[in-house]
């Protein structure tokens, strides 16, 4: 019951503190809903770009352009050559028609119509060669390069090097960013906090000799910090909550590739938003609560 | 009522043999070289009625954080309730600071809390449940002879009435002592008699009454123990004794 009456009185006490301290304790939660609007971004665009990875590990493959007017037979004496590479799982022949054909749907699929404004094209035959290693791409590429069949190779491997790289790149600056924004936040609420215990000094005081013990005393202060991470983060998980939908065509239009960004992965990130929120919000007020408010002696 | 306000005086006399506070070559010395109290000795029976005089500067205030466990002796022990304060475990000190009841001349209410919220206070942070506030808090502001202002802000009151809302709250806690540091410093002659008669009243209650005071008058009128600190030495302790001219 004691512990109940004191969870009771800290929440309490908290609330009011925070609406007293009304200014500071709101720039506190603003900087709080920056950084995990940040955070939010770049866990969305890292998923985005690993989906993306995901989708281009599974393609990795290889393509090789044949030669024009190359014969059946010729063709065939190559796929079966194709075939039996190391790391290699199906072959399939790609004729100017399918090529066409494919082309054709990938624009009605983005509500477009193919035109070539009167002329007929006719697109290259090729062999796509699928992999069960996409580690093999560089080797099979290698083995058909020398094959006179094949006019020219393309393989998705350069690609998918260069999305790792740039994950990489995206995931170097966005700590660094979100390292810099929880440290402002952090100074935010230990000041915020500061203030609080200043304004309150006869209170703390009056506390301390009516006999209250340390807990009664403290743990308003930090759950009043952790009060601003809390709003922050409800905040921040609306928002993105509503812009969820919209902005999935944008992550599609910028990246190119299916980022699939599941509904799922809304809720992990609301997850680790409060988790964010809550920690570093707690960590400011623990600092401050310790810095400003000396131990009963 | 009243008689449940605080501990029965079978119960207090039972005690008086126990000091309620003793000093034992008590000693302080702040680290800038400066000695607040030197071999301070002192025994204060339960139920003891005490005024601790001196000039500004004599030591009074450090003797009293000493008993608060404000600070502790750089030599020397300090014994309130039974428990050595240096050994006392800084868990424990809220739990000691409940036996003892302090009072300012300042009076140190909160402003924006009514007089009922300002003793309610000292209960609610401790923990005590609703029930009891409800009960506890009337009973204390009749004691203190406030019971038709529990509603009213420490400023709608006068500089005596502001000083008994501060005694109702130091009693909150039922404690063995209530130390008064100077609680008549800002009153008139009329309302300090007031005040002098409530801790008189108190005091026969059964809780021993320590008041730090320079009021000669109120000292001189009394006769009661007198203990005088000068440069932080206890030069004087004297039953039924008069407040001396030299300070």
């Amino acid at each position: 019951m004691v512990f109940a009456r004191f969870i009771g009185f800290a929440v309490v006490r908290a609330w009011q503190g925070f609406w007293r301290n009304a200014m500071m304790s709101l720039a506190a939660t603003a900087t709080v809903i920056l950084m995990l609007v940040l955070l939010s971004g770049l866990f969305i665009v890292i998923a985005g770009l690993n989906s993306g990875l995901e989708f281009i590990e599974s393609k990795v493959g290889v393509t090789a352009r044949l030669v024009e007017g190359l014969p059946e037979a010729q063709r065939n004496v190559l796929i079966s050559y194709v075939e039996e590479l190391p790391g290699v799982q199906s072959v399939e022949y790609v004729s100017p028609e399918m090529a066409m054909e494919r082309l054709r749907e990938w624009h009605r699929q983005r509500g477009q119509e193919l035109s070539f404004g009167g002329s007929d094209p006719e697109l290259y035959a090729s062999i796509e060669v699928s992999l069960l290693d996409p580690g093999a791409s560089r080797a099979v590429s290698e083995a058909l390069v020398e094959r006179r069949e094949v006019s020219e190779i393309t393989t998705s491997q350069d690609a998918y090097d260069k999305l790792l790289g740039i994950i990489g790149v995206i995931r170097t600056v966005g700590i660094i960013a979100l390292g810099l924004v929880g440290l402002t936040v952090l100074f935010m609420i230990v000041n915020t906090i500061r203030i609080a215990v200043y304004s309150r000094a006869n209170e703390i005081e009056i506390m301390r000799l009516v006999g209250a013990s340390d807990s009664f005393i403290r743990w308003p202060f930090i759950l009043e910090g952790i009060l601003s991470g809390l709003i922050g983060a409800v905040i921040t998980i609306v928002l993105v909550a509503i812009v969820w939908d919209p902005i999935q065509p944008i992550l599609f239009d910028v990246f190119q590739m299916e980022t699939a960004v599941s509904a799922q992965y809304l809720a992990t990130l609301s997850a680790i938003v409060l988790g964010a929120g809550l920690g570093v919000s707690a960590l400011g007020s623990w600092i401050s609560v310790r810095s400003n408010l000396s131990s009963t002696t | 009522m009243i008689g449940a306000l605080t501990r029965p005086r079978a119960r207090a006399q039972e005690a008086a043999s126990q000091p309620v506070i003793t000093m034992v070559d008590v000693g302080m010395t702040y680290p800038n070289g400066k000695v607040a109290l030197a071999d301070v000795n002192v025994a204060i029976p339960a139920g003891d009625f005490v005024f601790l005089v001196g000039p500004s500067g004599a030591g009074k205030s450090t003797f009293i954080r000493l008993l608060i466990r404000e600070q502790l002796p750089t030599s020397g022990r300090v014994i309130v309730a039974s428990r050595d304060l240096s050994r006392l475990r800084r868990r424990e000190v809220p739990r000691l600071r409940r036996r003892i009841g302090i009072v300012f001349q300042d009076f140190r209410l909160l402003p924006a809390k009514t007089v009922f919220e300002n003793v309610a206070f000292a209960l609610e942070v401790t923990g005590a449940a609703g029930s009891e506030i409800r009960r506890r808090v009337p009973q204390l502001l009749n004691l203190v002879g406030l019971q038709d202002h529990a509603d009213h802000l420490p400023t709608q009151l006068s500089g005596g009435e502001q000083q008994r809302v501060a005694i109702a709250r130091a009693l909150v806690h039922d404690p063995a002592m209530l130390i008064a540091d100077e609680p008549t410093g800002n009153l008139d002659p009329v309302t300090s008699w007031e005040i002098i008669q409530l801790l008189i009243q108190i005091n026969g209650l059964g809780t021993t009454v320590l008041m730090a005071t320079h009021n000669q008058e109120i000292v001189n009128a009394m006769r009661r123990r007198v203990l005088a600190l000068e440069h932080g030495s206890l030069v004087r302790d004297e039953s039924g004794a008069a407040y001396e001219r030299e300070y």
